[in-house]
């Protein structure tokens, strides 16, 4: 009687076990389904070209679908832009969010920083399309043009609440001992923060950074309100800019060029993963 | 000084985020004025009917808040079955292992594919799937779109999730081995009641991503302006109208759109609020 | 640590201090426009070619027309695309604007029904088809229209646009003309309240859906549907005759009764061989250039490209990539109102 319990607890401990793993493994699949529909449908456009030219025109991909040839062009002008875009956002949403988020682990439960921290969750929800909106109205109206500038702001917003985030984490995660080590031996508070907490966070926010980027390097609407778009590669920030999900979405409208979806989408796909990847590998590195 | 100054640094960049929350309601609701004072407030948030045709025109946000509360709790339902296993197998069975850390590291790579590709995705390959399962007439609806939403909020829930139940403090959990227990069992007795108010932390946040996707919903759901009665039914929500409609709209439509995102911003808000008060009074207990 | 925070600090002012001098206008001339999506594989075909030609950029960003029109009267691009003319409240709420047609378009009716491979329709059918009173193709209204074609025994699915859209809009504004019923019961607009039906979100949305359902039937804008390849309904035109769509049957429709401002609409043309759902899309300028900070040479490079646009060399591409030319009527109004373009209150030229 005693031993058929025992026995029943046991069978149900490994039935649970089983059925954990079972379903654990089970979300590999869409990634596993998405990625192969992407590589399956857009690999043979990706070539030198497709990271070197501008966009093709609609006849020219006509005329290349129709006699069977891969089409011509590629995404440059929305790679150009993409990195420009993603590299202001970091410019002024790092130093932004870090600070922040120092603030914010330091006092962990003041009234401020409560506030501070439900309203940067808050920012984190909002749809991407009325960020886009807003900095319409705050960035490219007083400017007066679309310009890869108010791309680069509407980016650095939606990036701010990651970083914020990911940076409190990291800080709440180290010892304190640290911190009273430092102050013990009479640096100042800013030298420990920056010299002494930061350094040992590095790992940590770097990760939070690339995750950050990776977030905001697919998105589209926020984008099409700020920079607009362009057919060529421009360098000047304060131009209208092209972006690669821009460039999704142009294809998208376009059946002579529909062919290009799937590879421009196979290649922002490669670039995040590649982001994840290094994030995941400098995060075990630094090991926090 | 130099600490002064730093310390100055710090609550500037944290006043800066309170700045620009306060700054975007500002615009969200000088910009959805013109609606609500046409409407008043509640029966622009109640009223189903959504009638952009010039001289007769008539906007509601039900239908929308309808359909996306459906789509996004239906979501979260659909992922606790994935991603509570995930959280237990990254932070309880295989804890600090490097399989751990590969499992970890697929699902966080769903976070990161655009959402334009999951919609493409959804789009040309599960929406036939669906019509062809007989889960629905055309394939697209709120069921289709859940079930994207809850692979695009696996990682968030689950990530979170894991942390917590890996914090959760060994001496509790040897003291229930020592009585015997399975590991079963000390799931269901310490980690679950110990990480619970953690875990519900990770399922507010997912639910408050799957409420603010646009771009791979507007492309799944069917973007019919009414309420969702069944799974197959198609419909829409704030996220995915204002993305369908905002190209083209001008005047007192545009207004009405920028109210809708006003009232998403307020369901967001209310949402986090909810979870903040639960997870507090659990912690109270 | 302190170096990278101090260098991302000092990044950060260098960008603010670039804005505050507003660093902007480089020499080189480009054009900045937005709007529309429906024109936009012609105006990448013709801006490419443009900028070859004449070494000027044109920038054109597909948010749609309203957006686009609100990018104009925020002064913040060159022209709008707009696939309809503003009316006149809207006309009047911003200095003055002209309407500059580009090229010619149609909303076609495509079509899922395996072995039927040529099917005519009349506005009468349609009107039954979208108010949902059709509701099975077998039924003997259709089969009246056509003789010898056997329709299968399955339900119709009509599906529209449930982006705001040009496209609906010429469709609806073409119902409202031929029908009464129409009129009371749904009305025109960018953006409609369906009674039946399924919504699709663009030109690659009703594709899509039509591809994937048998009995489907759906509007859409005929450059995707022509370069798609997917199969088209003949229409009846005023003139009782079915048209099938074509650059040359739309191109019919613009023919006739044009108003020197450009404004109008081209549906249910009374001309015998038009196709009787055509449009057309226009860019939108101010009149007056000397606004803002806008130079003499900038009003001069858009006038030249939108004079360019309407020109023998533009128009001859507008079929190569799906769409119709102008009429020669059409582009002699258009050159007309680009001509009467100002700089201070003096002609351009």
């Amino acid at each position: 009687m005693e031993a058929g319990i025992k026995k029943s607890r046991w069978i149900k401990d490994r039935v649970f076990f089983v059925v954990v793993c079972f379903l654990s493994s089970l979300t590999a699949i869409p990634l596993v389904l998405i990625l192969w529909e992407v590589l399956r449908k857009g690999y043979r456009q990706l070539n030198w070209s497709f990271f070197t030219e501008e966009a093709p025109n609609s006849l020219e991909a006509m005329l290349a679908v129709n006699s069977g040839d891969l089409i011509p062009g590629g995404v440059a002008n929305g790679l150009v832009g993409s990195l420009l875009m993603v590299l202001m956002a970091i410019v002024i949403a790092v130093p932004v969010g870090i600070f922040a988020g120092i603030r914010l682990s330091e006092h962990p439960s003041s009234r401020f920083s409560s506030v501070v921290r439900s309203v940067a969750e808050l920012l984190q929800g909002t749809p991407s399309i009325v960020v886009g909106l807003i900095i319409y109205g705050w960035v490219v109206k007083p400017l007066g043009t679309y310009s890869g500038f108010a791309g680069g702001i509407a980016l650095a917003v939606l990036m701010l609440p990651l970083i914020i985030r990911s940076t409190e984490e990291t800080l709440k995660m180290l010892p304190g001992s640290l911190k009273e080590a430092g102050l013990a031996l009479g640096a100042s508070y800013s030298t420990v923060v920056l010299r002494v907490l930061l350094p040992s966070a590095f790992g940590g926010l770097f990760t939070g950074i690339l995750l950050a980027v990776s977030r905001v390097l697919g998105e589209t609407a926020p984008l099409m309100l700020t920079a607009l778009g362009a057919s060529a590669i421009e360098w000047n920030v304060f131009e209208p800019m092209s972006a690669l999900p821009l460039q999704i979405w142009e294809f998208y409208n376009d059946p002579n060029l529909a062919g290009l979806i799937w590879s421009t989408s196979l290649f922002l796909l490669l670039l995040i993963l590649a982001l994840n990847l290094t994030a995941k590998r400098i995060a075990r590195k630094w090991k926090l | 000084m130099k600490d002064r100054i730093f310390k100055g640094l710090l609550y500037g960049a944290s006043l800066l985020v309170l700045l620009l929350c306060a700054a975007m309601i500002y615009s969200l609701v000088s910009g959805s004025w013109q609606a609500f004072s046409e409407f008043g407030f509640f029966r622009f948030l109640f009223s189903p009917e959504w009638d952009p045709t010039l001289g007769r025109e008539q906007y509601g946000a039900w239908a929308f808040v309808t359909g996306t509360l459906y789509t996004s709790f239906l979501a979260l339902l659909l992922c606790i079955p994935f991603s509570l296993p995930v959280a237990l197998f990254t932070g309880e069975y295989f804890k600090k292992t490097r399989l751990a850390s590969v499992v970890g590291s697929i699902v966080d790579l769903l976070a990161g594919i655009p959402s334009i590709v999951y919609g493409l995705w959804g789009f040309y390959t599960l929406c036939p799937l669906m019509k062809s399962w007989g889960l629905s007439d055309q394939g697209f609806g709120v069921l289709t779109s859940s079930v994207v939403l809850a692979i695009m909020i696996i990682p968030y829930a689950s990530s979170l999730s894991s942390e917590f139940i890996s914090m959760v403090p060994n001496e509790l959990k040897e003291g229930a081995y020592s009585l015997g227990a399975t590991r079963l069992e000390v799931i269901r007795t310490v980690v679950f009641p110990v990480a619970g108010s953690g875990i519900f932390a990770g399922y507010v946040l997912a639910l408050g991503r799957a409420l603010g996707e646009t771009m791979a919903v507007t492309m799944l759901i069917g973007n019919t302006i009414q309420i969702p009665r069944a799974l197959g039914d198609t419909g829409n929500t704030m996220a995915s109208v204002i993305a369908n409609q905002f190209g083209e709209a001008s005047g007192l439509k545009l207004s009405a759109l920028i109210g809708i995102g006003l009232l998403l911003f307020i369901i967001t808000a209310l949402i986090n609020f909810l979870g903040k008060l639960i997870i507090n009074r659990q912690r109270g207990k | 640590m302190k170096t990278l925070l101090k260098s991302l600090v000092v990044g950060m002012a260098g960008l603010f201090l670039l804005v505050s001098c507003g660093g902007k206008k480089s020499g080189k001339e480009s054009l900045v426009g937005a709007g529309a999506t429906f024109p936009l594989p012609y105006y990448n075909l013709a801006f490419d070619n443009y900028k070859q030609a004449h070494g000027v950029s044109v920038n054109y960003g597909a948010q749609g027309s309203g957006a686009g029109l609100r990018s104009l009267a925020d002064q913040l691009v060159d022209f709008a695309g707009s696939d309809a003319f503003m009316s006149n409240e809207e006309m009047a709420a911003i200095p003055a604007v002209i309407h500059v047609p580009t090229c010619l378009g149609a909303a076609v009716l495509a079509y899922n029904l395996p072995g039927v491979d040529s099917l005519r329709l009349t506005a009468q059918l349609l009107n039954d088809i979208y108010l949902g009173k059709l509701t099975r193709w077998a039924d003997p209204a259709i089969a009246a229209v056509n003789p010898g074609v056997t329709l299968p025994d399955i339900p119709v699915y009509p599906v529209y646009r449930s982006d705001g859209s040009g496209t609906t809009y010429v469709f609806s504004h073409y119902m409202e003309a031929v029908s009464a019923e129409w009129a009371e019961k749904v009305g025109s607009g960018k953006s409609l309240k369906w009674p039946v039906g399924m919504a699709a979100k663009g030109n690659p949305g009703v594709a899509g859906v039509i591809k994937q359902t048998e009995g489907a039937i759906g509007y859409m804008g005929s450059e995707y549907a022509f370069s798609s390849k997917i199969p088209m309904a003949l229409l009846q035109n005023a003139a009782g005759n079915f048209v099938l769509p074509g650059t040359e049957s739309i191109s019919a429709a613009a023919s006739g009764n044009i108003p020197d401002d450009t404004r109008v609409m081209i549906t249910n043309s009374e001309v015998a061989g038009a196709y009787p759902i055509s449009c057309l899309t226009w860019m939108v300028v101010y009149r007056e250039q000397a606004y803002k900070d806008r130079t003499i040479e900038q009003a001069r490079a858009l006038q030249d490209f939108l004079a360019w646009m309407v020109s023998d060399t533009a128009q001859s591409m507008t079929v190569k990539v799906h769409y119709a030319p102008l009429s020669e009527d059409m582009a002699a109004k258009a050159q007309a109102q680009i001509a009467s373009m100002t700089y201070n209150g003096q002609p351009l030229r």
